[in-house]
């Protein structure tokens, strides 16, 4: 922005990709050698983590990690569907969504993964705190995208398909269906995070399973080992979550990719 | 040639786009005499603005030289001043102080006294006294336009590169615009490189027109404009000899829009 | 081929001589103006709340859900006995302490990542590994380091913020026109000249609205992390009430969260149209 176009290369490409690897191989091996030569109670070390995720795996990690999982989709199972049907309603209904939309948003100003405890003092130990939890938290973020969505369908564009004697039917399917799809998809984006983040609130106050519960597990034994392999599997949990959506809206959006 | 300001010898400039290279402009050459005018007109995407921006330093030719003042254009030109058609003013400063933005900073550092007078001086030049105190965003897309002239004109930059500058303005505010260059222009005795889309714009307003050829742009045809000045610019486009340089220019001009847009 | 138009969404004029329509009419009318709507919206918090104070007991346990006055006499009660100061100033200090250090730090890793480009490619992959890290996965980290105390607290607001506002600078960078910084480069500013002029004004718009967003975010993170182990704060209000099943001590703590969360990005709005008022 600054200099005078650059016009990077596979040269530069090269470049930054060998000074990551550097960084990386940096960083590893400076926290092995502090644990191995001068103190692993606090930090571990990377081999001591590594193996720790390679016993885990063998031995139960996958029903943790399904777990967080089925906790997330079970949640946006009821709350993508609820939110986004809320948000193509109210979108065209004016009248009434100048009532209820303020409402809604001031609903959305609480904090909603504080409320865990309710959910727990409900629902007690299991999924199902969790995934009502992440299902609220995924319902008002649908909500408030398609919404906001529904608003903006061009008039001058359903007019035009009207002129050219679009059916009721064919606007639905040429026009609005493929606006929904992107306004879900820019709504998943953000809720996606979200439900992972809920998801793991919830096993780290109360659960019995899951990627929360074993940091947790970890922590309270004050095993740093533990604590830093499930902090680890939750990182590559996250972006293979974030990474799915963007794989997902580069394949079904591929008109707008293109457009850019 | 030694006379001349601006040298293009040969100039040709490539990009890169996803490891393709892509010609933008194929091997031009031009010279442009201190004080003229001059046209480039051309279907877009052809590298007029890429010669704008090269004359400026702020891309390097691919190839050829590119002389200013018989120096090789390096780094940035301080010695132009460059209008583009998109609005760049600062929407945090007012009028007043967007236009004395050149006199802050530290190559033409002016003591305050006397940039509050320049200052003061432009602002009656462009006709927009009363409005000192106002942010762009009060401001309507002509008065925004004498805003950026304005501001181009304050460090009294013996070149101005101008890229369609009043492209998107109606047509009646356009021809106030042309008025005011022309009045300016002429007063400051200021080389001008002006690239339009619009050929009669382009005629009305210039020394010589330059008609481009679609990428990768090459110069087609170089016309003199010996309409004399000054020129009423409300009324030339209803003189004989405008409408005869309009249809030469545009026989030459058509056939490369047309180009374009089989692409 | 017949077309089918779709309903109008702006009112239509009901036909002459239908009774129903009028009143139909005058309700459209009255709720699309805003006092309408205001009283509209009062009716259906007051009809929600009567319904959550009456029902309760008949139809769910009051247990689970408590009612209004339970949850207002629980805050009352806490008012009297002076807990609600000492927990309120516990929250508040870790969320503002947090806040602060954390948006510092991450408007300057922002501007440091976004004014050199290769830094900002090279960090890449790790500032995303970084930011799809549930933050609260760091708080038994905190707490281990850093103690029980509102330490830890600190440390898990400064690094949500630290990232949300990290983002936004570099959103910020990334968006801003090209034109303002070429406009001064040709003018003959040099680097450092329009960093002070063109960048650093120009991202204001981008930095307020991280800084907005990111209130929120630091009372949450710092409610989170008394729920998960501490000992003071509007979390630990809402823990201990959740231990004793009392669930209106847990809707009472949310309640006094909302206010303040809603205080807070309101002053920080206010102060954001004042900086940036040139934004009519």
């Amino acid at each position: 922005m600054l200099g005078t176009a650059s016009e990077a290369g596979s040269y530069e490409r090269r470049a930054v990709l060998l000074w990551r690897y550097c960084l990386l191989a940096v960083l590893l091996c400076g926290w092995e050698a502090y644990g191995r030569f001068v103190d692993e109670t606090w930090f571990s070390r990377p081999s001591l983590i590594f193996a720790r995720i390679v016993t885990w795996a063998g031995d139960g990690l996958a029903v943790h990690v399904a777990t967080t999982l089925a906790e997330m989709a079970g949640g946006l199972a009821i709350g993508v569907p609820l939110g986004t049907l809320l948000g193509l309603v109210l979108g065209r209904l004016p009248l009434l969504a100048g009532i209820v939309r303020p409402i809604i948003l001031g609903l959305y100003s609480v904090p909603l993964v504080t409320l865990a405890p309710l959910f727990i003092f409900w629902f007690g130990l299991g999924l199902m705190p969790k995934i009502i939890l992440v299902a609220i938290v995924t319902f008002f973020l649908l909500f408030f995208t398609t919404f906001s969505g529904a608003q903006t369908i061009d008039r001058d564009l359903i007019d035009n398909y009207r002129l050219l004697g679009a059916t009721r039917a064919e606007l639905v399917r040429k026009l609005i269906a493929p606006a929904c799809l992107a306004w879900i998809l820019s709504g998943m984006k953000i809720a996606l995070p979200y439900s992972l983040i809920a998801a793991v609130v919830g096993e780290m106050l109360l659960a019995r399973a899951g990627l929360g519960y074993l940091l947790m597990n970890a922590s309270q034994q004050i095993d740093m080992t533990g604590m830093f392999a499930a902090l680890f599997i939750l990182m590559l949990v996250g972006v293979a979550v974030g990474e799915s959506v963007n794989w997902v809206e580069r394949r079904a959006m591929r008109w707008r990719v293109l457009s850019n | 040639m030694s006379s001349a300001l601006i040298t293009l010898d040969n100039i040709a400039k490539s990009f890169w786009r996803d490891d393709r290279a892509i010609t933008a402009l194929s091997p031009v050459s031009l010279s442009i005499q201190r004080e003229e005018f001059v046209a480039l007109v051309g279907p877009s995407g052809c590298g007029k603005s890429t010669i704008l921006n090269m004359v400026a330093g702020l891309l390097q030719p691919t190839d050829g030289r590119l002389l200013y003042e018989g120096k090789v254009v390096g780094d940035l030109n301080r010695r132009v001043g460059y209008m583009t058609q998109k609005d760049t003013l600062l929407p945090w400063r007012t009028v007043t102080d967007n236009i004395g933005s050149p006199l802050e900073l530290a190559c033409h550092k002016t003591p305050k006294a006397e940039r509050e007078e320049r200052i003061r001086q432009m602002i009656e030049l462009v006709g927009l006294k009363g409005f000192e105190k106002h942010y762009p965003g009060e401001l309507s897309g002509g008065m925004r336009r004498r805003v950026a002239l304005a501001r181009m004109l304050i460090y009294d930059p013996e070149t101005l590169l101008m890229d369609e500058p009043f492209g998107a303005l109606d047509a009646q505010l356009k021809l106030v615009m042309h008025d005011e260059i022309q009045r300016i222009v002429g007063l400051g005795r200021k080389t001008v490189l002006f690239v339009t889309h619009d050929l009669g714009e382009a005629i009305a307003l210039a020394d010589r027109v330059v008609v481009f050829s679609s990428r990768p742009g090459r110069i087609k045809a170089v016309r003199a404009v010996d309409l004399p000045r000054p020129r009423d610019v409300f009324r030339i486009r209803f003189t004989p000899r405008f409408t005869e340089l309009h249809e030469e220019l545009w026989d030459e001009l058509k056939d490369e829009v047309r180009k374009g847009t089989d692409a | 081929m017949t077309t089918q138009p779709l309903k109008r969404e702006h009112t239509t004029l009901a036909p002459a001589g239908s009774q129903s329509s009028t009143v139909a009419q005058w309700l459209r009318r009255t709720l699309a103006r805003p006092t309408g709507r205001f009283i509209a919206q009062i009716a259906i918090i007051g009809i929600f709340l009567a319904f959550w104070e009456l029902g309760s007991g008949p139809i769910l346990p009051r247990v689970w859900v408590s009612t209004p006055s339970a949850i207002f006499a629980r805050i009352v009660f806490w008012i009297k006995d002076g807990s609600l100061w000492v927990h309120l100033a516990a929250t508040v200090t870790a969320a503002a302490s947090g806040y602060i250090i954390g948006s510092m730090g991450g408007i300057a890793t922002g501007l440091l990542l976004g004014l050199s480009p290769r830094l900002e490619r090279i960090s890449g992959p790790f500032v995303i590994a970084l930011y799809s890290l549930p933050k609260v996965a760091l708080a038994p980290f905190f707490v281990i380091f850093l103690g029980i105390g509102v330490e830890s607290k600190i440390a898990l607001v400064a690094v949500t913020v630290y990232f949300l506002l990290l983002y936004n600078t570099l959103d910020g960078l990334h968006d801003l026109e090209r034109g303002w910084a070429d406009a001064y480069r040709i003018m003959g500013a040099n680097k450092p000249e329009i960093v002070r002029n063109v960048l650093l004004p120009g991202i204001m718009p981008w930095i307020f609205s991280g800084l907005r967003i990111a209130v929120r975010y630091a009372f949450t993170a710092a409610v989170l992390g008394e729920l998960i182990a501490g000992n003071e704060g509007i979390g630990f209000l809402i823990e201990s009430s959740a231990g004793n099943f009392n669930s209106s001590g847990i809707f009472a703590g949310v309640f006094i969260l909302v206010i303040c969360s809603v205080t807070a990005t309101q002053l920080i709005t206010r102060t954001e149209k004042a900086v940036l008022h040139w934004r009519n």
